[in-house]
């Protein structure tokens, strides 16, 4: 028997050129929580965000949702982003929901790529979406160096 | 407006019967279609098991990565885990997501066992919640301060004495 089920979905739009709107929920066996933010693409800016506590175990937790503000202003693509949320967020205010921000900030890159890969298979097919990821990557400097599919480019190396 | 991108994340805990927990996450989103298949053994909660499979992945490289979860068998959930699975598999040499797969695995764990103590904490007088809770917190220290409802100026930190 499950004893302990988790499931967390991410939805990402493009508002337009320069905003991706992302919307994270969380549902377990003991919280229930949705965030959605907008952050400035050319730079991982946050510029908005909001949430919702569904079910949470304490009285105390629906304090956490004014403590998201702090999010604000943050930058998906500085160093350390990811301890900064937790620290920001996470400790003042809820660990879940710095989860669901961690992860809605993990797939701003992948969105970009979505995107990109949706555009040129509607306009030049036949297509290999793997050519298409790899010459993505290559044009897009901020993501190289962050997984062993994504070296970092030659002029970096030196 | 369209959606352009959709991930689903779903992790599920299962005792097994020889005394071992059994972990399943599944990834699924508009690059990526992978799973992880985990074993943790009781007590100590040391990972026996850990197998990946990515069946739709971005580029030619990403299968490369399935080898490493093999690193983290041995490891035990507990303090500085983050750090050992991040050295172990992730970082320019590893895999993000595999990697963030594993350590949400062991989360589970974890929370498996919160369940029927936050079952618990939901019956009773909010002062006898107040008290459960403390009780928790002397039992999990680490949880002091971890966030808003175990911050110093809870109210249900209120006559809290961590010794």
């Amino acid at each position: 028997m499950i004893t302990f089920s988790r499931s967390l979905l991410v939805g990402g739009e493009f508002l337009n050129e320069t905003t991706l709107r992302l919307h994270g929920i969380l549902e377990d066996h003991i919280y229930a929580m949705e965030i959605q933010m907008d952050i400035r693409i050319a730079d991982g800016v946050i510029l908005a965000i909001e949430g919702w506590m569904k079910r949470y175990t304490t009285p105390v937790c629906p304090k956490a949702v004014d403590v998201l503000q702090r999010a604000v202003g943050l930058s998906l693509r500085e160093e350390g982003w990811i301890s900064k949320i937790q620290r920001e967020i996470g400790r003042p205010g809820c660990q879940h929901f710095a989860e669901i921000l961690v992860e809605c900030g993990r797939c701003l890159d992948a969105a970009r790529m979505a995107q990109a890969m949706g555009e040129t298979i509607r306009n030049e097919p036949p297509f290999s979406p793997f050519q298409i990821a790899q010459s993505w990557v290559e044009n897009h400097p901020e993501v190289q160096g962050s997984c062993l599919a994504r070296p970092k480019g030659k002029d970096d190396a030196h | 407006m369209t959606l352009a991108f959709m991930r689903n994340k779903v992790v599920e805990v299962e005792p097994s019967s020889e005394g071992a927990i059994s972990v399943s996450w599944r990834l699924l989103d508009s690059l990526t279609t992978g799973e992880i298949r985990m074993k943790f053994q009781l007590p100590d909660l040391e990972i026996k098991e850990a197998e990946a499979r990515l069946q739709r992945f971005p580029h030619l490289e990403c299968s490369e990565a399935l080898k490493l979860i093999q690193r983290v068998v041995g490891v035990r959930v507990g303090p500085g885990l983050r750090k050992i699975v991040q050295g172990l598999m992730g970082g320019s040499s590893g895999c993000a997501e595999l990697t963030e797969g594993v350590l949400e695995c062991c989360n589970a764990v974890i929370l498996h066992f919160t369940v029927p103590q936050v079952q618990v904490n939901e019956k009773g007088s909010e002062e006898e919640r107040r008290m459960r809770f403390q009780a928790m917190l002397k039992l999990n220290p680490r949880l002091v301060r971890s966030c808003v409802a175990f911050a110093d100026d809870s109210p249900l930190m209120e006559g809290f004495n961590a010794k």
